[in-house]
């Protein structure tokens, strides 16, 4: 039994922000594109084939168009929503990132959604049903704008939704390019079902070849045309959808395939809020997975911390451990250049580019590349920071609970460790990191990254006044010794369990059990913690939990503190975090209470043998 | 203590204008913003050394969001501000005490009771904001941030390292050079670059470097700022001063109104220009170091501050290397006694009393402080606890210069309330009016504003309840000043009661009794109960102490006779057969919630002492009202803890007391009940709402003092109620005792070892412990020193 069948399953988040794309979608369905641009020729590249391997070896960094596209902030989007998407637009942002941002790495410019919509974001295919460059906003095509991308020595993207468009159907006759026969009706499901997160496709069957000719098809195009990365869209189980007729895992699948045989290497990102249940399917197809809903807040502004960057830090830690070279948890767009324009104050931008920083998110702005402030450049451009992404650190995860003051930290390979101090909370706050839940002792060295000095040396943690929302990005160089600490495990028989607290078994926990069931008054109790000193410990927890959840801790019978445990991803996988205890001299008990709620699994406590 | 002053507030403004060779500490009765003498300035000795125990430390600045629960106050009495202390942005909001918009309120609404509202009743509001940026300096850019509240200097200071600069600010509120001071300086070859701005918070326009303007209630008001360093260059530039490459900076703000303490002038100075004056003032101060400036404020807040000490115990090393809001976690957290935390938070209490209650108006809801312009009730004086709790503490903590506030205050709006209560209280559509058709004397509503208004229902015994504070304040310091002064309005209250008791006879009985009129046991049950205990027991005290003054003033005593006659007759409470508690409405049930916040009937316990666990008190009313406060729980919220914790020190029951104590002392998170980060008390008033009201800042402390000292007149009770978390040994010094004595108190295990006894004006006292008691008889100005306590 574990506790994990006890647990509510959390509703999918859905994308408000996606589902009013969904609405402009919808409307405009009924109408055929008129206009018809010249279909580009298909060339044979000269390209060799490149594996996929190859690709985001390291988190891809760049410029996406969807927060420009996607914001009512005056002037940006003046012939309706979306609107800013235009040639002239993107290679004036490209032209900026060349000019300000290649040198510390950023290369993609990618254009997001719309690209074959019109102004009234009615859509546009070629006759093979492949979506086809909007005359109004790309004059030239498609093509053009990768070649001058390429000619700032930078790297294009481009954007589908999964799925055929309804639009693309054609009553089912129109032909799949290079695919003898096959059809739009031989694609799809008899019946239409639909699929992707605004149910404004027709689901692939690829059950028939020819599904996969028509995702070939338009991979051809794009290698054709030169575009070096393709964001996949509306991608079940995700985008708010779940259930068979929303995975599209085929499509991606179908899409890497696809890819491969142009022989072009181009990156695929899939997106939105991925299933992290399919995370296997995403890192065998593609090369990076937006965790979450858009960041846009769709607002006057690009984004709000509200709505939604501050959902990061909680739905981030369980994915942490699936990023690495050719496949990267996504963030989205790092909205941090234009303190105005984005909508975020100082300490939140900073905050924004620290999470992305360490959790080695893909570094792609949404700026307006024409306008970054000169605070926005600082952000963008720190060298350490960067250093941090795109080098061989791991991605950093929480080492305290997930509550408004937390620290992350990762290992580096040279033995320090990166740490950053956050204060989620709407009022300025210390914030502490302890040498002890990085696990050793002593002194420390500690480099500020951001202000790029030596701060000194440390004592036993770090302590900084952080601002509402607030971060620090430290370097610390332990110059101490390991921490000694005694382990007690959860499920040894000294312990006191209450309620339905049970043990189970458990084979990512140490000894091969765990204690769960910690729900509604479910307690567990360790009895017998020895410590030689009074004082407080950093007691490091190691605990299963597959949603972020919160548990009463509290020592000696005193007041407890609740503890949102950060998310494990799954029921099958352990990890610590650690909290402080009050404790004294002798024999001490520590209690684990679920409380009115549901707690994580616990796996055993590791105190240490000094405060 | 006992000085002499003319009676009448316009007359003695007029005496302060003229005076221009007093030295500072007789400047304490300036009723308003008004030009005041140079002041008395320390010789060049070196600053005394603060100490880490009146010490309160945080690691995290506020923000203009978070003023409320993280600000840290200053004031000088009149002039207050809450400081931000952020490194790249210090942040003032600055208020007048006497800021208010609002009027008279003479015309009551529909149901008899008068307007609430913010044009009407009118609301304390801020004077102005200063900002002072740095922008090199952002949060995030600095590191070892600390900022520190000195209690006993009376200065806020802030430090940081930027770029291996040390960084250093002192803000401070000084009273002599009516003005708060800004000290920017650093060690380490540091420059300060940035910008001042003052701010109305009215759409005022700024001109320059002052403005100026008037609410529409005629109230002038404004407020000015000068700036001065070394190195670099300071200039004026349009609405704000530019500084740049400054070695240090020193900035300098002053403001105030034209408000009057005086009903005949309707509470205005025509002759006064606030803006002018602020820029006199600021002018004055800058013509100073900032260290002299320092030296003088610090001379004269030490002065007050230094009349108590107190050690409750000595707290761990590891609590003492926790900041003030960490130690505040952890109290509650370990629940392990914390007695220097515990000894600050009484001294803190001080510190805003010396900082929110000198020469102007009295201490409202808010005390000094704001963060906006729209305080819940308006900031106001409430008369059916809040305002009296605000000064159960000046006397017993030593500062009874402090409650000089309220009296003048009570003074200076007599005339209105008078003229009111006979022009309006007996209007036919006040529920609460006098059904006898009479009407003399003076009443207020549940508020109070400064216009000599009132706001809310009538409050027919809050008229009672003022005198019985001021009454105490007599008691403490037996002045005989403040007696003549106060006379008035003891002797008008009295004729309000004798045009509105009624005659009833107890059922059962031919027993004639007097009593209250239909009326509202604050804030609690039926609104329209006759007798009920409340009013009961503040009217025989009121009675009582009418009698005594007449007494030893000699004068009225026939009517103090008549006044003899109706005490009398007073119907006193008794204990209700069904519910065994002291009745709260003449009747036998509960007609209201349990766990109310109001503890109205047992108003005769705490604040008054007509019930007390002795032998003067049937042992079935003791009971009564023990039983009644068990009832009304430990769990309750600022104010409501801190009468609790008043009553059960009354009742001796010493770990009751000292619980609510603790219960105040909870950090408040997310708006809950409690101590915010700054230790100001917060209010709970919805989940997630939490609002801040002084008054427990105040309670807390009285309740505190109140367990180490009883005192009445001719009786001083030591240590009645050491929690055993105090117990192991500590000392006080500087309690005011009632009947005129000053008690410095050492003990040690639970039991006094030296209590020195001071006549500050009283001649004979009992002073007990446990079961023994010795007499004492002093000279005005003596003293003795008692040892040898036997249980």
């Amino acid at each position: 039994m574990r506790s994990s069948s006890y647990a509510p399953t959390a509703p999918a988040r859905r994308s408000l922000r996606a589902l009013l794309v969904l609405a402009l979608t919808a409307a405009t369905a009924a109408a055929l594109p008129s206009a018809q641009a010249a279909t580009p020729t298909p060339a044979p590249t000269s390209t060799s084939a490149a594996g996929t391997s190859a690709l985001a070896a390291k988190p891809y960094m760049g410029w996406s168009s969807w927060s420009m596209q996607s914001s009512k902030y005056p002037g940006l989007n003046p012939d309706g929503d979306y609107s800013y998407l235009t040639e002239k637009n993107v290679l004036k942002q490209a032209d900026a990132l060349a000019a300000k941002l290649k040198p510390f790495g950023y290369e993609y410019v990618n254009l997001d959604a719309g690209w074959w919509m019109d102004q009234a974001w009615k859509p546009g295919f070629d006759e093979y049903g492949r979506q086809k460059a909007d005359p109004g906003r790309f004059p030239r095509g498609m093509k053009p704008v990768a070649d001058h991308i390429h000619g700032r020595g930078l790297k294009a993207g481009i954007y589908l939704p999964v799925g055929l468009q309804k639009e693309a159907y054609g009553e089912g006759k129109v032909p799949i390019w290079n695919a003898g026969d096959c059809t739009t009706a031989d694609i799809v499901y008899g019946d239409l079902r639909t699929t992707n997160g605004w149910d404004s496709a027709y689901k692939l069957d690829f059950a028939n070849p020819c599904a996969q000719k028509y995702v070939d098809s338009q991979a051809r195009l794009f290698a054709d045309w030169g575009y070096d990365f393709l964001k996949l869209d509306g991608v079940g189980p995700g985008s708010g959808k779940n259930g068979d007729q929303y995975d599209n895992v085929a499509d991606v699948a179908a899409w890497n395939k696809a890819i491969a045989a142009t022989g072009r290497p181009i990156h695929l990102e899939v997106s939105w809020s991925l299933d992290i249940g399919r995370i296997a399917d995403w890192k065998k197809y593609s090369n990076g997975w937006r965790i979450d809903t858009d960041v846009e807040c769709y607002c006057n502004t690009l984004v709000s911390w509200e709505n939604s960057v501050d959902d990061r830090w909680d739905d981030l830690p369980g994915w942490t451990r699936h990023a690495g070279p050719g496949g990267w948890n996504d963030l989205d767009s790092l909205d941090v250049g234009n303190g105005e324009m984005d909508g975020l104050t100082k300490a939140e931008r900073q905050s924004y580019a620290t999470l992305w920083a360490i959790a080695k998110s893909p570094l792609y702005t949404g700026d307006d590349l024409t306008k970054l402030d000169s605070y926005g450049v600082s952000l963008l451009t720190n060298r350490e920071v960067i250093a941090l992404n795109q080098g061989s650190m791991p991605p950093a995860r929480p080492i305290t609970p997930s509550n408004p003051q937390q620290v992350w930290a990762a290992k580096n390979a040279d033995g320090s460790y990166t740490v950053a101090l956050f204060n989620l909370a709407d009022k300025p706050a210390a914030v502490s990191a302890d040498w002890a839940a990085l696990g050793f002792t002593g002194k420390a060295a500690v480099r500020d990254l951001w202000n790029r000095e030596n701060l000194g040396t440390y004592k036993d943690k770090v302590s900084q006044a952080l601002p509402a929302h607030g971060s620090r990005l430290f370097t610390v160089t332990p110059r101490g010794a390991a921490l000694a600490t005694t382990g007690y495990e959860a499920e040894a028989a000294a312990n006191t369990l209450s309620g339905n607290a049970s043990v189970a078994d458990c084979s990512a926990c140490s000894g091969g059990k765990k204690v769960g069931n910690l729900y509604v008054g479910g307690k567990l109790r360790f009895n017998d913690v020895v410590v030689a000193k009074a004082g407080t410990y950093q007691v490091k927890v190691a605990y299963v939990s597959g949603d972020p959840r919160s548990v009463e801790v509290s020592a000696n019978g005193n007041g407890s503190t609740s503890h949102k445990m950060p998310s494990t991803g799954d029921w099958g996988t352990a990890e610590t975090v650690s909290v402080p205890v009050s404790l004294k001299a002798g024999t001490n008990t520590i209690t684990f209470d679920s409380g009115s709620g549901y707690a994580p699994d616990i796996d055993r406590i590791d105190v240490p043998k000094s405060s | 203590m006992d000085k002499s002053r003319p009676a009448e507030p316009s007359r003695r403004r007029l005496l302060s204008l003229a005076a221009t060779t007093g030295v500072a500490t007789a400047l304490g009765g300036l009723p308003a913003f008004t030009a005041s003498a140079a002041p008395r300035r320390p010789t060049d000795a070196p600053l005394p050394k603060g100490s880490s125990r009146d010490q309160l430390w945080w690691q995290a600045p506020a923000d203009e969001h978070s003023m409320i629960e993280q600000g840290l106050p200053i004031g000088n009495g009149r002039l207050g501000a809450l400081a931000s202390n952020d490194p790249g942005r210090e942040l003032l909001l600055i208020t007048d005490a006497t800021m208010w918009t609002g009027g008279l309120n003479d015309t009551l609404d529909s149901d008899g009771q008068f307007p609430y509202g913010r044009d009407d009743f009118g609301s304390f509001t801020l004077l102005g904001r200063l900002t002072v940026d740095i922008p090199d300096h952002d949060l995030s850019a600095v590191s070892g941030y600390r900022r520190t509240l000195d209690l006993a200097q009376g200065v806020v200071s802030t430090s940081y390292v930027r770029s291996g600069v040390t960084y250093e600010r002192q803000v401070f509120a000084s009273r002599p050079d009516d003005a708060i001071v800004l000290h920017f300086t650093q060690s380490g070859g540091g420059r300060y670059t940035g910008s001042v701005t003052l701010d109305g918070t009215h759409g005022e326009t700024v001109r320059g470097t002052s403005f100026g303007a008037a609410f529409p209630n005629g109230l002038r008001y404004g407020a000015a700022v000068k700036a001065y360093g070394t190195g670099g260059s300071v200039r004026v530039k349009d609405a704000l001063i530019e500084f740049s490459e400054c070695k240090d900076l020193t900035v300098v703000v002053s403001g105030g109104t034209n408000y009057a303490p005086d009903a005949s002038a309707h509470y205005r100075d025509p002759s006064l220009d606030p803006e002018k004056l602020a820029r006199t003032k600021v002018a004055a101060a800058a013509a100073h170091s900032a260290g002299t400036l320092l030296r003088t404020h610090v001379a004269d807040h030490r002065a007050l501050f230094e009349q108590m000490e107190l050690s409750l115990g000595t707290s761990s090393d590891e609590q003492r290397s926790l900041d003030t809001w960490e130690r505040i976690r952890a109290r509650a957290l370990d629940d392990t006694p914390d007695p220097e935390l515990e000894a600050s938070y009484l001294q803190f209490g001080r510190y805003l009393m010396i900082s929110g209650s000198r020469g102007s108006l009295p201490l409202n809801l808010q005390g000094l402080w704001l963060d906006g312009n729209d305080p819940d009730w308006m900031g106001d004086y409430h008369t059916d606890i809040n305002i009296q709790m605000n000064y159960w503490m000046a006397d017993r903590a030593g500062l009874s210069q402090s409650f000089d506030a309220l009296t003048d205050y009570c003074l200076a709006q007599f005339p209105s309330w008078k003229k009111l209560t006979q022009d309006l209280f007996n209007d036919p559509r006040n529920r609460y009016r006098n059904s006898t058709g009479k009407v003399a004397g003076w009443a207020v509503a549940f508020s109070t504003n400064i216009h000599g208004g009132s706001g809310w229902w009538w409050h027919p015994a809050g008229n009672a309840w003022l005198c019985a504070s001021l009454w105490e304040h007599y008691e403490f310091t037996r002045s005989r000043s403040h007696l003549v002064r106060i006379y008035p309005l003891l002797k008008s209250a009295c004729e309000f009661w004798e045009a509105r008791l009624i005659t009833t006879t107890l059922p059962g009985t031919s027993r004639e009794v007097l009593i209250d009129d239909r009326d509202w046991s604050p804030e609690h049950g039926p609104q329209d109960a006759q007798g009920i205990t409340y009013a009961q027991e503040l009217v025989w005290a009121l009675f009582d102490n009418y009698r005594t003054a007449a007494r030893e003033l000699k004068k009225d005593s026939a009517y103090a006779e008549t006044i003899g006659g109706l005490q009398e007759r007073l119907y006193l409470p008794k204990v209700s057969e069904k519910t065994g508690w002291l009745e709260e409405w003449m009747s036998p049930d509960s007609l209201g919630e349990t766990t109310h916040r109001h503890l109205s009937p047992l108003i005769g316990l705490f604040p008054g002492d007509r019930i007390r666990p002795d032998d003067s008190t049937p042992p079935e009313i003791v009971k009564g009202a023990t039983a009644l406060l068990t009832a009304r729980g430990m769990e309750s919220f600022g104010w409501a803890n801190a009468w609790r914790s008043l009553c059960w020190a009354r009742l001796k029951n010493a770990e009751n007391a000292y619980q609510l104590i603790i219960n105040n002392l909870r950090p408040s998170f997310d708006g809950g009940n409690g101590s915010a980060p700054n230790l100001f008390d917060i209010y709970e008033v919805e989940k997630g709402r939490g609002i801040f009201q002084i008054d427990a800042n105040f309670g807390t402390p009285a309740a505190m003092i109140e367990m180490l000292v009883y005192s009445r007149p001719g009786h001083l009770e030591l240590l009645p109620a050491l929690p055993d978390a105090w117990a192991k040994s500590g000392s006080v010094t500087g309690v005011g005792a009632r009947g005129g004595f000053v008690v410095d108190l050492r003990w040690r295990d639970g039991r006094p070892t030296e209590a020195r006894i001071r006549s500050v004006g009283g001649r004979t006292t009992t002073v007990a412990y446990g079961r023994s008691s010795r007499t004492v008889t002093l000279k005005s100005g003596g003293s003795v020193t008692l040892r040898d306590f036997a249980r």
